[in-house]
C-alpha cells in the first residue's frame, strides 16, 4: 500500500457532507446587497453629502462616483469568479475600464480640487465621521468577503485578494463620495489594495516558513 | 517557442478525457459532495493515474510525484465544495492540479538555489568504521599532541578536541581566555609545521 492510498484511505474515512457553493454570479450579488444595505444604513443614520444633487449633475463628480461603483461591483463579481478552480483567469480584467475610469477622474481631481480643498472646508468632526463611514464600509465588507472567498485559500489565494480589495476600494470610496465632501479616493485605493498586498505577502511569507519547516528532516 | 509542461494540462497536448469517463467524475463527485464515502474512493483512486501522469511531466524524481499527487488530493479534498455537478469535471480538477504543480515547481527552484542534493555518496564517507585513512592518522596526531607543551596540549584538547567555548574552556582549565586563545595559536602553529614538514613540534 503506497502512501498515496494511505491517503486515500484517509480522505475518504473522514468524509462529510459539503454544501456546494451558490453559482458566482448569486454569491457576487448577495454580497453587493449587503454593500447596498450598508450603504444605505451610513445615509440614514449620517445623510447625504451636502450638495449631492448639484454635484451630480457635474459630469466629472459623476464619471468618479460611477467609475468607483462599478470598479466595486464588477470587481466583486471577478472576485467570485476567479476563486472557482476551472474558471479562467481573464475575469480579472473585468473591472479594469471602470478602473480605468475612476483613476482617470480621480487624477483630473487632484489637479483641480487639491489645493482648494486641503484648507478650510473639512472641520475635524467632518474628518472624524469620514473616518468612520470609512470603517464602517471597508471593514465589515473585508470580512464578509474574507468569509465568501475563504475556500480559495487552499487554491489560488493572490488574484482573488487582489480582485476582493479592489472591490472593497471602490464601494468604500463610492460611500465617501455620496456621503462626505471630502475627496479621498486615492488614499482608499491605496490603502485598500495595500493591505490585500500585505496580506498576500504576509500570506507568501507564512507559506514559506511552513514549508521549509516541513521539509526539514527533524 | 517552446511552451511549458505544466501550461499543457488544460488542453492540448493532453488528450481530452472519455466523454464517459468525464461524467462518471461528475456523477462521483457530485455523490461524494453529498457524502457518499464509496463514491468519493472511487472518484480518488480512477483520478491517480491521470494525476500522476500530469504530475510526471513536471517532475522525474518518483517520490517527488507521489508528493505532487498527494498535495493535488489535498486540495482537492479541501476545495471539494467549489466544483459545480453542472460544469465538466477536468477543467476543475485540472485548474487545481496545475495550480499545485506551479507551485511545487516554484518552491522546488527556491530550494535548488540554496540546498545541495543528498547522495549516497556522502552517507558512505560519513560512517565511522569506513573513514580508515582518517583512522590511520589518528595515532600520528596523538603522538604529535604528547609531544606538546602541557599548557599548548590542554588548550587544543578543550578547543580544538572537545569543542568547547572558549569562556567554557577557560573555566575548566582555570586559565584566562586571552591565555587560551595565545596557547591554542601557537599550538596549532606546531602542529602545522609538524605535519607539514616532519619537524618536531
Amino acid at each position: 500500500m503506497t502512501p498515496t492510498d494511505d491517503l486515500i484511505s484517509a480522505l475518504t474515512a473522514n468524509l462529510r457532507p459539503v454544501r456546494r457553493l451558490r453559482p458566482p454570479l448569486l454569491r457576487a450579488t448577495g454580497f453587493l446587497l449587503l454593500a447596498a444595505l450598508i450603504l444605505a444604513m451610513i445615509a440614514a443614520a449620517h445623510g447625504w453629502r451636502p450638495g449631492l444633487l448639484v454635484r451630480l449633475a457635474e459630469i466629472r463628480f459623476a464619471l468618479s462616483l460611477a467609475g468607483a461603483l462599478f470598479t466595486g461591483v464588477l470587481a466583486a463579481v471577478a472576485a467570485f469568479l476567479v476563486s472557482l478552480p476551472g474558471r479562467s483567469r481573464h475575469w480579472l480584467w473585468l473591472p479594469f475600464p471602470a478602473l480605468a475610469l475612476w483613476l482617470f477622474s480621480i487624477g483630473y481631481q487632484c489637479l483641480s480640487f487639491w489645493t482648494p480643498m486641503a484648507p478650510g472646508r473639512a472641520s475635524p468632526g467632518e474628518t472624524v465621521s469620514c473616518v468612520a463611514t470609512l470603517v464602517l464600509t471597508s471593514l465589515p465588507l473585508s470580512l464578509a468577503l474574507g468569509l465568501m472567498l475563504r475556500h480559495a485559500a487552499s487554491f489560488n489565494p493572490a488574484p482573488v485578494i487582489f480582485a476582493a480589495s479592489l472591490s472593497v476600494a471602490g464601494i468604500t470610496a463610492t460611500a465617501l463620495t455620496l456621503f462626505h465632501p471630502i475627496d479621498a479616493s486615492i488614499e482608499i485605493l491605496m490603502f485598500n489594495l495595500g493591505t490585500g498586498l500585505l496580506i498576500m505577502l504576509s500570506g507568501a511569507a507564512i507559506h514559506l516558513f511552513l514549508s521549509s519547516r516541513a521539509e526539514m528532516p527533524e | 517557442m517552446t511552451t511549458k509542461p505544466a501550461l499543457k494540462l488544460v488542453r492540448g497536448a493532453a488528450a481530452p478525457p472519455p466523454q464517459a469517463r468525464e461524467l462518471d467524475w461528475s456523477i462521483l463527485m457530485a455523490r461524494a459532495q453529498d457524502g457518499d464515502a464509496n463514491a468519493y474512493r472511487r472518484l480518488l483512486e480512477s483520478i491517480t493515474p491521470y494525476l500522476r501522469a500530469h504530475a510526471a511531466r513536471c517532475h522525474r524524481n518518483p517520490s517527488d510525484v507521489e508528493d505532487a499527487v498527494q498535495d493535488i488530493l489535498l486540495t482537492l479534498h479541501a476545495v471539494r465544495r467549489t466544483y459545480d455537478p453542472a460544469r465538466p469535471f477536468s477543467p476543475w480538477l485540472t485548474a487545481i492540479a496545475r495550480r499545485r504543480l506551479i507551485d511545487r515547481l516554484r518552491r522546488q527552484g527556491r530550494r535548488r538555489a540554496f540546498e545541495t542534493e543528498f547522495e549516497p555518496a556522502h552517507e558512505t564517507f560519513a560512517g565511522q568504521p569506513r573513514n580508515l585513512e582518517d583512522m590511520t592518522k589518528i595515532h600520528e596526531i596523538a603522538t604529535a599532541l604528547d609531544r606538546l607543551p602541557p599548557g599548548q596540549r590542554e588548550a587544543v584538547l578543550l578547543t580544538k578536541i572537545e569543542g568547547l567555548s572558549l569562556k567554557e574552556a577557560s573555566a575548566a582549565s582555570g586559565t584566562s581566555v586571552a591565555a587560551l586563545k595565545v596557547a591554542t595559536h601557537r599550538a596549532v602553529q606546531r602542529l602545522r609545521r609538524f605535519f607539514s614538514g616532519g619537524s618536531e613540534p
